[in-house]
């Protein structure tokens, strides 16, 4: 049970992959909010197709980390 | 021996030294509770992001119903109208041009979506959060950050002496 130097590398870079994916997210809400202020729909929703695919990368990186 | 220890207030129980297994698995959990909060904070902004993409989806199709603004009586030219279109929280501007022209826009800025109003003496509808202008009659874009002219309040001037608002259009 006792974690490996090297496991333990690999777990900081996941949780820096997910800090990374998180500013992402928080800059793609300003995008979507400034898209709703100009009422760009277009830009609105290839925004949260971005998001969505971020989110999916984060849960895979999640799944990454369990033992 | 390992009775003594114990009995020392806030010591490491000698089990913790014998089987010190357990002081790294404790740390891994809280990583992986970290990151699960991570996670969760990005499918949160995730589902944000797509109710916003919805919210101006939705926004954008609201056309307006016709409906009565204003009595021309009570419009003089060159004078400017305030009104909301088509919902009360989309607010409209109207101005009349001339005897039987008429003119209305959305006051909502297609930069960032601050309020634009009419400078006579210069003839257009400025905008002063980011001194973005636009032509008085067409809407478009004359200078400033804004790439997509003004949405316009389609009007009609009917013979019951009314102008009526019959919808709006967004320009490309
Ligand atoms: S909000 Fe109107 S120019 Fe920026």
């Amino acid at each position: 049970m006792r974690v490996s130097p090297r496991g333990r590398q690999s777990s900081s870079a996941v949780l820096i992959y997910l800090i990374v994916l998180m500013s992402l997210q928080l800059f793609l809400i300003t995008v979507a909010a400034e898209a709703w202020l100009t009422d760009e729909a277009a830009l609105a929703w290839s925004t949260a197709a971005v998001s969505v695919v971020l989110f999916g990368c984060a849960a895979a990186f999640l799944r990454y980390l369990r033992p | 021996m390992a009775d003594d220890d114990s009995a020392v207030e806030g010591a490491e129980p000698a089990w913790k030294r014998d089987f010190p297994y357990e002081a790294a698995a404790e740390e891994e959990v809280t990583r992986r509770e970290f990151a699960r909060y991570l996670v969760l904070g990005t499918g949160a902004l995730a589902i944000g992001n797509i109710g916003l993409a919805a919210w101006t989806q939705l926004r954008r199709v609201a056309g307006g119903e016709p409906r009565a603004i204003v009595a021309l009586a009570d419009l003089p030219i060159g004078a400017t109208h305030l009104f909301r279109y088509p919902t009360e929280a989309d607010p409209a501007v109207m101005l009349r041009v001339s005897e039987d022209q008429f003119v209305a826009f959305s006051q909502k800025c297609t930069h960032l979506g601050c309020v634009v109003y009419h400078q006579p003496e210069r003839d257009r509808w400025h905008c002063p959060c980011h001194k973005g202008d636009f032509d008085a009659i067409s809407g478009a874009v004359l200078s400033g950050p804004p790439t997509r002219p003004l949405d316009q309040i389609v009007l009609e001037v009917r013979p019951d002496g009314f102008v009526w608002a019959l919808g709006r259009e967004v320009k490309a």
